[in-house]
């Protein structure tokens, strides 16, 4: 009895030290909005008029910088409007604020990171125009042991991959919005399906979006749609098994698919098991959004690799 | 079919027969089949002919093509073999030229995978695929080049992955769960045809916008509930398994409603050929473009009709198209 005590007591002890939460910390970000433009390379590519996000005041990136924090993080994000329009500042399930910072101005957003998981911030003004010209990004919310698990004591991961995936209609939005105009909302007919800022031939190459890794690995692939319009993703090389579904977290054993869908605003995340050797696709499903333009695989295309 | 198709065919048969019984083992069949393509023209109910690119059986020469095209059973543990022959077939220009056969959702190695990118390739092949227990469900096959034509052309069809009893026989359940015993099976293939996809070839612009015009379910449009797509004669207090197979385009709602227009209730068991940890019943299911499911409901205890039936809606903002409509009597 007292020897079972003891061993219960050892296990305790463990257990607390194995959990020990660490120090929650300050996480400050600084994001200027202005105008820039976005290239896709290759055939069928273009340079699209777009407005986005950059840490320091000069050329915005696409997608807008990746925000991270660990669950129990104070974060705090100042926008500053260095176009000349209307913007706001939303992270999709964290905040609630949508006033509209002027030209100009600024507008700090602070909140304590609540719950692990994949966050979609945006620009929610101007009938769906500003975040169609490039304003949107990820928040990715990790344990707060900043361990490499989905949550606390969730499915764990050997490595990450941020998919940031979304839609243009150069001719009749960026070209116009770009330039001053009005943008008729009525009709959008996005020809540029853009994969973390780039077309697919680059994202097919992009390091940073690519699963590449040993048979045995899993990768947690954390994916948001900036977009308009519904992508259904099909994986090649093995069935992923879906985690989180917009913002929803879902029970083990979880559901094991072969194409996700991510609507508009929504965001997934999901394990892919590396689990034999080769080259696979990972694409879009849906007719036109595999191209740029109509140049095929120059859309929402990019690779698997496991060794 | 003339003559000369009879004989072909039925030597075909024999000698499937012959290769599936010499090389079986343990209940474990070896099923070879080849498949070709065939242009088909089609007139639609405008009156509109669209030319389809088919999936036909044969090598030398290609008969039975069909959108979509046949639906292959395999056992698991069984061992299929379907090889692709190009002969005679329709093709692109290049780079586009030639075709391939992918087997969707079949999470095959690299080399039996059908994607030129990643090395098929598009001249013809075979392609090799073991389903195990944990894979019965609804899968397709489709051609991986070029796919924003060749998939709108019409090349794909069902790959159904059926359980087995001690005896090699295919149960008349969707997986090993006797809980997903059915009475009656249909398949339901969506797919979606936008005219201008079918003449333009190569990165042509008009593959920047798709604008369906035609809404099918397993190659027919259905448009209403008095010419339906496809149909079904089941009976009263049965189960009637529908596999639901999504190539389409666009996004959809599929639902189930009696005569006057009631949403009536289904049970999925299995997605993408991966059961469901927990069997849900539901009357409104969305399936995006690659997606599968395998659902079952029951008839109720009086005669009528009911109509399985798919609405196709705008990526944008799930504005409706078009419904397309079955219809199953009991
Ligand atoms: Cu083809
Ligand atoms: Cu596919």
């Amino acid at each position: 009895m007292q020897w079972q005590l003891c061993i219960r007591l050892i296990v305790i002890s463990l257990i607390g030290c194995l959990t020990l939460p660490t120090q929650a910390a300050t996480r400050t970000y600084t994001l200027y909005i202005t105008a820039g433009s976005l290239t896709v390379n290759g055939n069928g590519g273009a340079t699209l008029s777009a407005w986005g996000y950059t840490q320091v005041a000069g050329t915005p990136t696409f997608p807008g910088p990746t925000l991270t924090a660990n669950e129990g993080d104070s974060v705090t994000i100042t926008v500053i409007n260095n176009h000349n329009i209307n913007h706001n500042f939303k992270i999709q399930g964290v905040t609630t604020d949508t006033t509209a910072i002027a030209p100009g101005a600024n507008r700090v957003y602070s909140f304590t990171a609540s719950t692990a998981g994949t966050y979609l911030y945006y620009d929610t003004l101007n009938n769906n125009i500003n975040r169609e010209m490039g304003l949107y990004g990820m928040l990715w919310v990790g344990p707060a042991d900043g361990s490499a698990k989905a949550w606390t004591n969730g499915p764990a991961y050997s490595f990450q991959r941020l998919w940031v995936v979304g839609d243009m209609d150069k001719p009749r939005w960026n070209d116009v919005a770009g330039s001053g105009g009005s943008v008729s909302t009525s009709v959008y007919k996005p020809n540029y399906f853009i994969f973390n800022g780039k077309g697919g031939f680059d994202a097919m190459n992009d390091t940073a979006t690519t699963i590449d890794g040993g048979v045995g690995q899993t990768a947690l692939v954390r994916i948001i749609n900036g977009g308009q319009f519904s992508y259904s993703l099909h994986f090649h090389g093995n069935h992923i098994q879906v985690l989180t579904l917009n913002g929803v977290r879902q029970t083990s054993p979880y559901k094991q698919l072969d194409v996700i869908n991510i609507p508009p605003l929504g965001t997934a995340d999901v394990l892919y098991p590396l689990n034999q050797l080769g080259e696979y696709v990972m694409h879009v499903h849906t007719a036109q959004m595999e191209t740029a333009n109509g140049v095929y695989l120059n859309g929402t295309v990019t690779m698997i690799h496991m060794h | 079919m003339n003559t000369s198709s009879i004989i072909r065919s039925a030597v075909v048969s024999l000698l499937t027969l012959i290769t599936m019984t010499v090389f079986s083992v343990a209940n474990a069949a070896t099923i070879n089949l080849t498949k070709c393509v065939a242009s088909m023209n089609k007139t639609m109910s405008d009156g509109a002919s669209v030319n389809f690119w088919v999936f036909g059986s044969g090598g030398m020469s290609c008969s039975g093509g069909t959108l979509p095209a046949a639906a292959i059973e395999v056992g698991v543990g069984d061992t299929l073999n379907l090889t692709l022959s190009v002969m005679m077939a329709p093709m692109e220009p290049t780079p586009y030229n030639g075709h391939t056969i992918h087997l969707h959702g079949a999470d095959v190695s690299t080399s039996e995978d059908g994607v030129p990118d990643t090395g098929a390739s598009v001249m013809g092949d075979t392609y090799t695929w073991t389903p195990t227990a944990a894979m019965a469900g609804s899968y397709m096959y489709h051609c991986h080049v070029h796919t924003v034509k060749h998939l709108e052309m019409g090349m794909y069809g069902p790959i159904i992955i059926r359980p087995k009893d001690a005896s090699g026989n295919f149960l008349n359940q969707i997986t090993s769960n006797t809980a997903t015993a059915f009475d009656y099976v249909q398949n339901y293939v969506f797919s979606t045809v936008d005219p201008a996809y079918h003449t333009a070839t190569g990165d042509s612009t008009v593959f920047a916008d798709y604008n369906p015009k035609y809404f099918l379910i397993s190659g027919n449009e259905g448009k209403t509930t008095s010419a339906p797509a496809v149909t079904l004669a089941a009976a009263v207090n049965k189960k009637v398994a529908l596999r639901l197979i999504g190539i389409h385009s666009v996004n959809s709602t599929f639902q189930i409603k009696d005569s006057s227009g009631a949403a009536k209730s289904f049970t999925v068991y299995v997605q993408d050929g991966r059961a469901w940890p927990t069997a849900q019943s539901m009357t409104s299911l969305d399936i995006s473009p690659g997606q599968r499911f395998d659902v079952i409901f029951t008839t109720p205890s009086t005669s009528g009709t009911w109509y399985p039936q798919i609405t196709y809606k705008k990526l944008r903002d799930n504005a409706a198209y078009a419904t397309a409509y079955g219809k199953v009597t009991f």
